[in-house]
């Protein structure tokens, strides 16, 4: 009868020892997934914190590369003593425009070829600054060389002159290609814009 | 005898470290625009190119890598040029017409541009012959390779069609 009694004691207390480990183990699980939850959303706030930091400071840099650009053309080219040379292109039927070379006061101061598409945008009306550049106020001589192809599909090479005076204020150049349709020729007719 | 060759060697081996140094500086940095004669007789200009992945081969005709690169080049212009792939041969010889002479041997179909001037080989610090560069669709330059070994077309497949995914 005490064997029994004993035995049944024993296996009650088992049953009564498992099932709390159970509940003790059940706990600590949650515990910890509340735990690993945590975390990772501090961490994803930290991440979130940093990439808004990152965004900031490309903006800052970029705020600060456009006022370096706009401060380093004021100090580059100060608008009084500025001189811009442009391209135009009028028809074009007797020249099909390949490059042109500037010199300014006997200097090489541009060299630029003309793509087909480039072209295209010129006939189109397009007119391109080929350069710009500061010059001191007094005279000053202009080269422009036009290459390109000429009447009959031949090389043509043609070069003008133009001396201008340079005064206080910017100052405005346009390169202008034109046909001659009497002559059947093409025309470089440098002028001033006023 | 030995000797020799190592000093060859090691001057060789600093020399192409020197120049990797050079132009690798380029990757990451917007590629520096040009506009070079074709040897067809148009004008090509790089940023015109702007949303292809562009390849720029300084190649010259003395130079031995440069005769057996360019036909496995011209085999990748003609398998990815339908998906916006461009290749641009650039040719810094001072006299364009062997250039010309090299092209017709080779039999080559990609764009051949002359830069007898240098100008534009000195704006990508070209100093190795040959120099491939690899520019992605937003106009950055994204790989450089000095001189070729076989195998290098590997690597060249490999960068375009992860560039083009891009």
């Amino acid at each position: 009868m005490f064997k029994k009694l004993t035995i049944g004691l024993a296996t009650f207390l088992l049953v009564w020892m498992a099932s709390v480990s159970a509940v003790v183990a059940q706990d600590a699980a949650t515990s910890g997934s509340q735990m690993l939850a945590a975390e990772d959303a501090a961490s994803r706030e930290e991440f979130r914190s940093l990439d808004e930091n990152v965004q900031d400071l490309k903006k800052e840099v970029l705020d600060l590369n456009r006022d370096l650009f706009l401060l380093e053309e004021e100090l580059l080219f100060p608008a009084n003593s500025q001189v811009a040379f442009f391209i135009s292109l009028d028809v074009g039927e007797y020249f099909d425009l390949d490059s042109v070379n500037i010199k300014i006061d006997g200097k090489e101061v541009s060299n630029y070829l003309y793509t087909r598409r480039e072209v295209k945008a010129l006939l189109r009306g397009g007119v391109h600054r080929v350069h710009m550049a500061n010059l001191k106020v007094g005279d000053h001589e202009l080269v422009a060389v036009f290459t390109g192809e000429g009447p009959h599909i031949r090389d043509y090479r043609r070069g003008a002159t133009l001396n201008f005076s340079k005064g206080i204020g910017a100052k405005y150049v346009e390169l202008e290609i034109t046909d001659r349709v009497e002559k059947q020729q093409p025309e470089f007719v440098i002028k001033e814009w006023e | 005898m030995k000797g020799l060759k190592n000093i060859v060697l090691g001057a060789l081996f600093t020399v192409f470290a020197a120049t990797s140094l050079a132009s690798s500086g380029l990757v990451g940095q917007s590629a520096p625009d040009f506009a070079l004669k074709s040897a067809v007789g148009e004008n090509v200009r790089l940023s015109e190119l702007r949303g292809d992945v562009v390849m720029i081969n300084f190649w010259a005709t003395w130079c031995g890598p440069c005769r057996q690169e360019m036909p496995l080049l011209d085999d990748l212009y003609t398998r990815y040029e339908r998906v916006g792939f461009s290749l641009l041969g650039v040719n810094i010889d001072d006299d364009s017409s062997r250039a010309m002479k090299m092209i017709e041997e080779l039999g080559v179909n990609f764009p051949v541009l002359f830069d007898s001037k240098k100008d534009v080989s000195k704006l990508y610090e070209v100093e190795a012959m040959p120099v491939t560069v690899l520019v992605d669709r937003d106009g950055t330059v994204r790989h450089i390779h000095h001189g070729y070994k076989p195998g290098y077309e590997d690597k060249y497949l490999t960068e375009i069609r992860s560039l083009l995914r891009e």
